[in-house]
């Protein structure tokens, strides 16, 4: 039996509890279970052989948490543990047709972003488990509850198997995972990466899972899996609430949802899977025939394209001087904040551009990617010329994304489209090819069919292409809008794709842009365009596609658009003079007031002298107050924020007369190895931006080479770290040795050319000065004082 | 299940340093919004389970905590948490408004402080003629913060309420918390926490003047 054969079978029965059973015959606590196949294989595989004999198809070998991680302390290492595990499970096997399953289980420890383990190193972890289960028939991942991990887990098995995978995720009763997954960007996710079943298991009892089932059988055509508990628990006393007759009734309901796969999770034993065998005997499997859906997602937002969706195009440094600076210095933030103002003016979906000659922008994509999407839910656009980019964006992306294109070149196509396919993405179709731009709609659509057939032809179904009949500018080609509008209909109605259309590029020329833009877009989206690209900051634009849902009668009952246009009257704008002081705004943290008075000011002043004798003086007074217990640290950094914000303006200013940024002088921070709190080290690099300085911010976790590599490369002499925990001091003495200790941060005579500030919670003056620091800071406003110290 | 409808406010305001400051509306506000905004996206959970400390020699590592579990032979084990979201909404918040950020992040704080003792409650009413020590967690004192990794396991935190640690023993989701708390039969003297154990200890402002939180 193999199991494309017992795919034929009208159901698939797995088999029960492992840790259930175990526990039954006395397994200590705190035992790992994974151990006792080595120690005591006779057990494990009488508890195989009892669930074979109730009648199941597949065992699970006992190798859920034979991780390296897990394993670390054992005294045994994941290939001893795992193909012992696979012998157990296969010898119980033996003369009968059940197969056996690799089972394996979660890491143990989170994954980037909330916690610090990197997707690339759970995906080294999973690799070694994989290998190690050569001998197994299957790879079952189960009770996952990190999209993104099991995104890891997948890619592994791909990569370096040929097995089928099968995989289940844990919900709670909220319909979501621990860390938020929601049902169909699973199915979408998993499904896109091509595993062949799909499925759920654990944490509640089969009643409970009724509802998760039924969502998940609207977005997958995959056999559904499910392993419910023996009921709901008590998570003190680790009963379970159900026998194995209600049980296998409850999931029996099920199988109008198209259920194949059945078995049990905690709590249960070979007397479930005898009783579902029993029950199931004379039923017959239903196939699943879910509504075929264009959908994208993240691991906890799925975007339906039924409708118009706005992309938001913000994130590109076409033609944008700040966002090239920002990415020739690694500044993050300013990426961040251009996504999370897109998002909170409406964009549904991200682009993300970050191409520029002088960076090496697969590694930029890839920290983009993470970064933005530990900030934002909205699914992404993973938008470069290159091929190998596009791969590592996509890799390290969690969720089911957009490629930002192909186009009906050969050489496109079979680049791109291969990428597309093994990761399960949708991908962006331009209509042009070796010859350019075909002038008419005829040519256009003509590439779109080609370009749909290829898709079609390497395994990407319809509703993963969108389609881009490229908008050419009226002023130059004013015929020719309507080529774009006629193409985008016969698209639309002709091929059964979404459209996609870049819009602001219809104006450039033109007096008030965006009334011709806003009125182009409108025109699109009545013949048919799913998919604008915007600029969602731009009021116009969000509010005729907010206002086409509601007239086109998408917006049901027009929530959504009364839910983003009541509250605009009812804001009051803050009654302040325009002549108000920037003393006065930045000292009591009132961000649009100071805004406003240094715009009015740059009219007449030079811009050094209003950071000099107003700003530095503002913030200086704050700082005082700070220290002397009049404000707190809220206000002190509301006033940060204020004097941030005058900045920037300023920093415009200097950038547009092509006068280079205004920087007292670069300063490295960073939160140390295995230290995951950061928000003490946010704060200081807020004061310190605010006060001229050019902060190159590492993050948190970050390796001592990195900080010591960062600083010889971009010829740094002050460096803060920061460490909450004892447990981390460690990592920082670690960092300031290295620093110390690399040559290129020597002067001649061998002493440090860095100077090093540390803080954090339990740090003191005198641990700092023991483990080699230069200074110690109590708090931010103190880290702003060393700094004018040190660089002036 | 455990539910948070209020936080307390004046424990918010201690964390965030801001003892003996006079509150302008402003402030008022933003405390307004960081309190309702903790309570929609925090997700309590709560964990306990009873050990024979004779049984788990481990439990006892380091004077601290010998001292603190004299004479019982039981102990409770319990971890808490507020949720991933929490970590997701101050993580998001950092980008667009710190100040913000850092007044939510002393509320999850707090949050997770009245989980546990909601916790509290639940344990001392399934041990009604039993008497019970306070909480004390691993990094307390010499009380190894390894431990943390130990507990977990033994309640089967990832499993149950999606609790783990990472390489350097620190809780994710971040606003969490493992303790162990005695049980006795007899009568237990009852020590104050006091600022040894307490993280805010090197920049308490009641510590500068010279007082006491009362913790």
């Amino acid at each position: 039996m193999d199991f494309k054969s017992l795919l034929k079978k009208e159901f698939v029965f797995l088999d029960g509890a492992m840790g259930t059973m175990l526990q039954k015959s006395g397994l200590p606590v705190g035992e790992m279970p994974e151990i006792l196949g080595i120690t005591n294989g006779e057990l494990i595989e009488k508890i195989h052989r009892e669930y074979i004999d109730a009648g199941a198809d597949i065992v699970y070998a006992n190798t859920f948490g034979a991780n390296r991680y897990k394993l670390a302390n054992s005294g045994y290492d994941v290939s001893q543990v795992i193909e012992k595990a696979v012998s157990n499970a296969k010898k119980a096997a033996a003369g009968t047709e059940t197969l056996v399953a690799l089972d394996i289980g979660p890491i143990g420890q989170l994954l980037e972003p909330a916690g610090s383990m990197a997707f690339e190193e759970a995906y080294d972890i999973f690799k070694e488990q994989i290998i190690a289960g050569k001998n197994a028939d299957l790879i079952v991942f189960e009770t996952m509850t990190d999209l993104y991990e099991i995104k890891a887990a997948v890619l592994a098995a791909k990569e370096n198997s040929d097995k089928p995978i099968v995989c289940t995720m844990t919900f709670e009763k909220n319909m979501r995972t621990f860390t938020g997954v929601s049902v169909s960007s699973m199915a979408l996710t998993l499904g896109g990466l091509g595993v062949d079943a799909l499925g759920v298991n654990c944490s509640l009892g089969p009643d409970e899972l009724y509802p998760v089932i039924e969502e998940l059988s609207k977005w997958t055509n995959l056999p559904i899996v499910v392993k419910p508990n023996a009921g709901l628990p008590d998570p003190n006393s680790n009963t379970y609430s159900v026998g194995a007759e209600y049980f296998a009734e409850s999931i029996a309901k099920m199988i109008p949802l198209g259920v194949k796969f059945v078995g049990g999770c905690c709590g249960t034993s070979p007397e479930y899977i005898a009783k579902l065998r029993q029950v199931f005997g004379e039923k017959h499997f239903c196939k699943n025939l879910c509504p075929v859906t264009s959908a994208v997602c993240s691991a906890s937002n799925t975007v339906n394209i039924n409708q118009p969706r706005i992309i938001g195009e913000r994130i590109n440094p076409t033609g944008k001087k700040l966002f090239k600076e920002a990415l020739k210095n690694n500044d993050m933030d300013y990426i961040l904040s251009q996504a999370v103002s897109q998002v909170s003016a409406g964009a549904e979906i991200l682009d993300v551009n970050v191409g520029l000659p002088e960076i090496d922008e697969k590694d930029m994509m890839v920290r983009a990617v993470k970064a933005i999407q530990s900030v934002t839910d909205v699914p992404l656009q993973i938008d470069s010329t290159k091929p190998d980019v596009i791969e590592a964006g996509l890799r390290a992306y969690n969720g089911k994304a957009i490629v930002n294109s192909v186009n009906g070149e050969e050489k496109s196509l079979s680049q791109i489209l291969p990428i597309v396919k093994k990761y399960g993405a949708s991908v962006v179709g331009l209509t042009l090819d070796e010859n350019g731009i075909p002038k008419t709609s005829e040519e256009r659509f003509k590439i779109a069919e080609k370009i749909l057939n290829r898709a079609l032809q390497e395994g990407i179904p319809r509703e993963n292409v969108f389609i881009d009949c490229l908008t050419l500018t009226a002023s130059a080609e004013q015929q020719g809008v309507n080529e774009t509008l006629n193409a985008l209909h016969r698209v639309k109605t002709e091929l059964g794709c979404k459209t996609v259309l870049g819009v602001s590029n219809i104006s450039f020329g033109l007096p008030n842009r965006e009334l011709i833009n806003s009125t182009f877009l409108t025109m699109a989206m009545q013949m048919g365009l799913d998919l604008p690209i915007i600029n969602p900051n731009a009021q116009a634009m969000t509010g005729a596609v907010r206002a086409f849902r509601v007239l086109a009668d998408f917006d049901k009952n027009s929530l959504d658009f009364i839910s983003a246009y009541s509250g605009v009257t009812a804001n009051p704008t803050p009654t302040t003079k325009a002549d108000s002081d920037v003393f006065h705004a930045v000292t009591n943290g009132l961000k649009d007031e100071g805004a406003k008075a240094v715009e009015e000011l740059l009219k007449t002043n030079d811009p050094m002298d209003i950071i000099n004798n107003k700003l530095i003086p503002a913030l200086d007074k704050v700082g005082d107050d700070f220290e002397t217990g009049k404000v707190f640290l809220p206000q002190l950094i509301q006033s940060a924020n204020t004097a941030q914000a005058c900045f920037e303006l300023i920093k415009k200013k200097l950038t547009a007369e092509n006068n280079s940024p205004v920087s007292k002088g670069k300063i490295i921070l960073a939160t140390v190895k295995g230290d995951i709190h950061d928000i003490g080290k946010n704060i200081v690099k807020v004061l310190l931006d605010n006060y001229g300085y050019t902060v190159v911010d590492l993050g948190r976790d970050v390796d001592p080479s990195v900080i010591a590599e960062t600083a010889v490369k971009e010829n740094i002499r002050m460096i803060g770290l920061s460490a909450l925990m004892t447990t981390t001091l460690k990592s920082m003495e670690d960092t300031i040795t290295l620093v110390r200790n690399t040559k290129e941060l020597q002067n001649p005579d061998g002493s440090s050319k860095c100077v090093i500030f540390v803080g954090g919670a339990v740090l003191t003056e005198d641990y700092a000065m023991k483990i080699g620091a230069d200074y110690y800071c109590k708090d931010a406003k103190e880290s702003v004082d060393t700094a004018k110290k040190v660089l002036g | 299940m455990i539910e948070l409808t209020a936080l307390n406010r004046q424990e918010c305001i201690r964390y965030l340093g801001g003892a003996g400051v006079e509150m302008n509306s402003q402030m008022e506000e933003l405390l307004n919004i960081c309190e309702k905004e903790i309570i929609d996206s925090a997700q309590p959970k709560f964990l306990y389970k009873e050990v024979t400390l004779a049984d788990s020699p481990f439990l006892l590592q380091g004077e601290d905590i010998q001292s603190h579990l004299k004479g019982c032979d039981k102990a409770v084990l319990i971890c808490a948490t507020v949720g991933l979201s929490v970590d997701n909404l101050i993580r998001r918040t950092q980008i667009s408004n710190m100040a913000k950020a850092v007044v939510l992040d002393s509320f999850a704080s707090v949050a997770v402080e009245q989980v546990c003792e909601k916790g509290d409650l639940l344990i001392a009413s399934k041990y009604p003629n039993k008497h019970l020590t306070f909480r004390f967690s691993p990094g307390y004192g010499d009380y190894p913060i390894e431990l943390q990794k130990r507990f977990l396991d033994i309640l089967d935190a990832q499993r149950k309420i999606g609790l783990c640690t990472n390489d350097s023993f620190l809780l994710t989701p971040t606003k969490s918390v493992t303790a162990i708390m005695g049980i006795s039969d007899k009568e237990i003297e009852q020590k104050k926490r006091g600022c040894a154990i307490c993280t805010l200890r090197g920049e308490c402002r009641y510590r500068k003047a010279g007082t006491h939180c009362g913790f």
